[in-house]
């Protein structure tokens, strides 16, 4: 097969690796425009190597990550396999396959990698019927989770967004099948308006969805500050009991530690971090570079001050890195007196008497689930299904930036929106856009 | 004693726009033909509108053009105004449209058959086509008997048709030609189902009782292009057309006759065309429309009559005077010919191989409306393929089949055999997923060399061809040349507000700016002859639309994977265990000669295309 192919390989949900795996020809010409290595070139990769560098999530954001190449057909499917690990769960994985996306891979069809190993002889003939099974399982496990689970309200939200497509379709594909019944039709097209209104339903679903994959593997949280603040008793506080060794000697906590509590039934991951601050030592330079890191993988930071003295030249810096993020300042040593200004959304908390812990647990959760979760709402618990969206997504905003192309580029455009969230209501059927044509207009000589 | 049974290699029945493309290809092929019809004089008769073209119409045209076949040439021929269509709207749903002669049309058409050497054209109307093992025998109504290895059917709408004009029916074909009545009875002893389809045609006026102070003139372009590029003359624009409307009287008239209306009461049972409905039908169903358009077209250049375009009816003779002079500038309206419904046997196009020869029986081919088609185009397009194949199957060669992603004829074929079709089916450049990749303007590079494999490109033509693609290859070659930065550049980038670059540069590379186009380069260095002129437009375009067009590119890549995989013929889709029950019914029916066409069925999911996959690598395996 020439195409790639990309998913999560890795179960969702617990694991502190995740793998994300493509296939197909074109799989490492797509995964060298996004990883990065020292002195790595593509004639020097061996196969079966693991590769550390660096993944490109998007313009100026990187991950570090592994990759490994298979080289066809000495791979599962037979055909050349790249596969990227990394530390974290399903967000970061997901941030992958989106890159991979955008780089020219597309998403994997339920049971496929299987079935391509099939179809490359690696998988013996006796396997026909088990790969079936698979794929059979899979797009009724899809179907499940698209119409049964949420009572079809998910399924019937993203017809209708198909539906409101497919209404601009007909009344593009009408004007330049019937040029000279077009004055009369008198059709006001309003493409950008319309992609929006279809974008702005997409963003909310997958919001929804988002929030209910914090439900399902838990909130990551960052602590930051600076050295000598109280960032691993604040931690220590959250978690109800000693964790991470705490002294008063600057960089003790050198690597960061995940540890995770229940709040409310929502699983929260704290990660500490080494304080950041420019070092000589290497092991605490390594350290503070994980720091960087996590602050891209988290979904909330905590950034934790001292009350007690003004804002220096280092938490500014600080505050500088962490722009654009979202973002809870955390004035820790309010026992003692407080020297520091107000800050952008503070929230006063002593670790060494508890004070407003529980607040900020609270305060937590609100911040990174923004909506009431309802458990009957529009929710995609298959991950599948949210790349769709998020490839429909892609595509609505690249139309925004063509919006002057002529009619057949627009609609061609379009339709690859319609087609693309067609992969989840089974709707493609391209007559169905000429029948509406029909019904809607009166057309013909 | 029984006269001797003539033998030919192939016959074709019927000379309409299928029946002429099949048997000029045949003949010019090298086959003995015999091309019989029913009157001479109905040859390549413009039943309906006098046009020729149109959306996805014109792309039809150009690629039988390209393939050598007649209908492009004869166009040019006949011409008497061309418009191109959509100019505003991309290059991708550009189509030419001429307004034709029907008269020159016919004319012209019959002396290019009388023309070729190998072809026998003769009156006849043909009743029964019997297999005598590899031989079919046709017989006429007269009791003459021909042979041939293989026949290609173009019977037009003439099975068992039937005229409809109010409470009159006439069982006569098209403009009052005789029918015929026994051919399909012939067709049901060999196996073929058939369906009853209807389509209709307006009234046409004299043209001396319009009032054009009243309507909208419609001129042909300027700067005009004929559909073939064998045309050294251009044609001219000798006729216009006009644009005008009907009343709230019209609508009026013919709410009050409903139970007059055979469409309306269900007198007629045959499928219509939802793209091509009575007025009556446009009245009834869009009730709040105030008004719809009409065109008034010439038919001809030595009559007077003139057609009506958007009027057609099968409402009785003296309500559709009525009617007609209630549109606006038509109140002394002369009708000359009445407008009719008509209805006819067709067969299930998904009997048919993609190819377009019958799955069950070898050598017999269906061209044209017979296939519950519509349109001149689609049925001179099917005509060319039919009479490609049969001449393939006589050479004991492999028959062609275009791909959907090779030209609109390919979508045409694949639509047809593979979902069937329940009303007579008309191209529509919506139906082409790759219509970027299939303009009008490139109909001669994606075509040529398959129509020069099967013998019907000639060498001029071919030669033709060849200078086009050297030409093409030496302005982009132009286009690699680096220009500086000087105060043509600079004019030239600030004339159309771009920014200046900062060093020399590519001219190709300064195409893909927004607002720089080969044109505005050419005018700025003057860098093509006269000769390279007519090329621009292709150029211009490959250069300026480089990425959509390997995007499309890539979804054809993608698509040709399945389509690569064939299915046995016998394949046994009721034993086999994981595909669903709708999935197996239907794969069943259609019997799919590849996982791409299997992808196409309604009904087939994509799950079950990857099942399928397994299921096939399994028993080629086995």
């Amino acid at each position: 097969m020439k195409d790639c192919i990309v998913s999560i390989s890795t179960p969702l949900g617990k694991g502190a690796v995740s793998i994300v795996r493509m296939s197909g020809a074109k799989s490492l010409d797509v995964a060298l425009t996004l990883f990065y290595s020292q002195k790595l070139e593509r004639e020097n990769i061996i196969p079966r190597y693991m590769y550390f560098g660096k993944i490109k999530l998007e313009e100026n954001v990187f991950e570090e990550c592994l990759m490994v190449y298979f080289k066809a057909p000495f791979s599962y499917t037979g055909e050349d396999i790249v596969e990227f690990q990394i530390h974290g769960g399903v967000l970061l994985a997901q941030k992958i396959v989106e890159a991979c996306l955008q780089a020219g891979s597309r998403l994997a069809e339920p049971g496929e990698y299987s079935k391509r190993a099939f179809l490359n002889d690696k998988i013996t003939l006796d396997k026909a019927e088990a790969i079936i099974g698979e794929i059979n399982a899979e797009t009724e496990g899809e179907l499940k989770s698209s119409l049964q689970v949420t009572n079809g309200r998910l399924a019937s939200a993203v017809l209708e967004q198909q539906e409101q497509l497919k209404y601009l379709l007909a009344e593009l594909e009408v004007g330049m099948d019937y040029p000279d019944e077009t004055e009369e039709l008198g059709l006001k097209l309003n493409v950008i308006e319309r992609l929006q209104k279809i974008e702005d339903a997409n963003d909310l679903i997958l919001q929804q969805s988002q929030s209910a994959t914090y439900l399902k593997n838990g909130i990551n949280v960052a602590l930051v500050g600076k050295t000598n603040v109280g960032k691993s008793s604040v931690m220590n506080a959250l978690l109800g009991e000693d964790r991470a060794i705490v002294t008063d000697i600057q960089g003790t906590t050198r690597d960061s530690i995940t540890e995770s509590f229940i709040y409310n039934g929502i699983k929260i991951n704290l990660i500490d971090t080494a304080g950041i601050r420019e070092t000589e030592d290497v092991v605490e330079s390594i350290g503070i570079e994980k720091s960087k890191q996590n602050l891209n993988t988290a979904d909330l930071v905590l950034f934790v001050v001292d009350g007690s003295e003004s804002l220096s030249e280092e938490d500014e810096e600080i505050c500088k890195l962490l722009q654009g993020k979202k973002l809870i300042t955390v004035v820790n040593k309010t026992d003692k007196q407080r020297v520091l200004t107000a800050q952008e959304n503070e929230i006063e908390v002593s670790a060494m008497t508890n004070k407003n812990i529980q607040q900020l647990k609270q305060k937590i959760v609100d911040m990174v689930i923004e909506e009431e979760i309802d458990f009957n709402s529009l929710v995609l618990t298959n991950e599948r299904q949210m790349q769709i969206l998020k490839e429909a997504k892609m595509l609505i905003e690249e139309v925004k930036q063509k919006q002057n192309e002529s009619l057949d580029i627009l609609t061609m455009l379009v339709k690859r929106i319609w087609q693309t969230l067609g992969k989840i209501t089974g709707n493609t059927e391209n007559e169905d856009i000429i029948d509406l044509i029909f019904s809607k207009f009166c057309l013909g000589k | 004693m029984e006269r001797k049974t003539e033998i030919f290699d192939s016959i074709v029945i019927g000379a309409g726009h299928a029946g002429c493309e099949a048997a000029l290809a045949l003949a010019r092929t090298g086959n003995k033909t015999l091309l019989l019809t029913i009157s001479l004089d109905a040859i390549a008769f413009l039943a309906c509108n006098p046009s020729i073209g149109g959306t996805a119409k014109g792309q039809l045209v150009g690629e039988i053009d390209a393939l050598g076949g007649e209908m492009g040439v004869n166009a040019d021929k006949t011409a008497i105004q061309i418009r191109m269509l959509n100019r505003g709207k991309g290059p991708a749903v550009q189509s030419l449209r001429a307004q034709a002669d029907k008269n020159a049309y016919h004319i012209e058409m019959k002396k290019t058959l009388e023309k070729e050497k190998n072809l026998l054209v003769r009156q006849g109307e043909v009743v029964s086509v019997e297999i005598d093992g590899e031989d079919k025998i046709v017989s006429t109504q007269l009791g003459l008997k021909y042979q041939a290895r293989s026949v290609v059917f173009a019977t037009g709408v003439y099975l068992k048709s039937e005229i409809i004009i109010g409470s009159c029916r006439e069982k006569v074909g098209p403009n009052g030609f005789k029918n015929s009545s026994k051919l399909s009875d012939s067709l049901k002893k060999l196996g073929i189902k058939l369906e009853r389809f209807k389509t209709g045609t307006p009234v046409r006026v004299h043209a001396r009782s319009v009032d054009y102070s009243q309507m909208e003139i419609q001129n042909g372009d300027d700067d005009i292009m004929p559909f073939s590029y064998m045309t050294k003359e251009k044609p001219k624009n000798k006729a216009v057309c006009y644009l005008t409307y009907t009343t709230p009287l019209t609508h009026e008239i013919i709410r009050n006759n409903f139970d007059k209306a055979p469409a309306i009461s269900g007198e007629i049972k045959g499928v219509g065309p939802r793209y091509c409905p009575s007025i009556e039908t446009k009245v009834l169903r869009f009730a709040d429309k105030e008004r719809h358009q009409l065109f008034l077209e010439p038919e001809a250049l030595d009559t007077q009559e003139m057609y009506l375009q958007g009027f057609s009816t099968s409402m009785p003779a003296d309500i559709q005077q009525e009617m007609v002079e209630s549109v606006i500038g038509m109140k002394d309206a002369e009708i000359m010919r009445d407008a009719y419904a008509i209805e006819y046997d067709c067969i299930d196009p998904t009997q048919l191989k993609p190819t377009l020869e019958l799955k069950t029986i070898d050598g017999l081919f269906f061209a044209g409306q017979i296939n519950g088609t519509s349109g001149y185009e689609e049925a001179g397009a099917q005509g060319l393929i039919a009479g490609i194949n049969a001449s393939l199957y006589n050479q004991g060669k492999e028959q062609i089949v275009l791909k959907r992603s090779d030209a609109y004829i390919g979508v045409l074929i694949d639509d047809i055999v593979t979902k069937g079709t329940n009303e007579p089916y008309r191209m529509m450049t919506s139906r082409a997923e790759y219509r970027l990749l299939l303009r009008q303007d490139n109909a001669d590079v994606r075509l040529t060399e398959i129509g020069r494999k099967v013998g019907l490109v000639s060498d001029e033509r071919y030669q033709t061809y060849l200078d086009k693609i050297a030409k093409m290859k030496e302005i982009e070659a132009k286009l690699e040349e680096k220009v500086k930065v000087d105060e043509k550049l600079i004019k030239l980038c600030q004339d159309n507000e771009e920014n200046i670059p900062r060093e020399s540069m590519k001219l190709r590379d300064l195409m893909r700016r927004n607002n720089i186009d080969i044109y505005k380069l050419d005018a700025t260095y003057n860098l093509f002859d006269e000769s390279e002129k007519d090329l621009l437009d292709f150029v211009n375009i490959n250069i300026k639309y480089e990425g959509y067009l390997k995007q499309q590119q890539e979804d054809v890549e993608r698509m040709l994977a399945n389509e690569n995989v064939s299915i046995p013929e016998d394949f046994d889709y009721q034993s086999i265990k994981g595909l669903r029950q709708e999935a197996i019914e239907k794969l069943s029916q259609i019997r799919p000669f590849n996982l791409g066409q299997a992808s196409r069925i309604s009904g087939v999911s994509p799950a079950d295309v990857s099942v399928l996959s397994i299921l096939v690598k399994k028993t080629n395996k086995n």
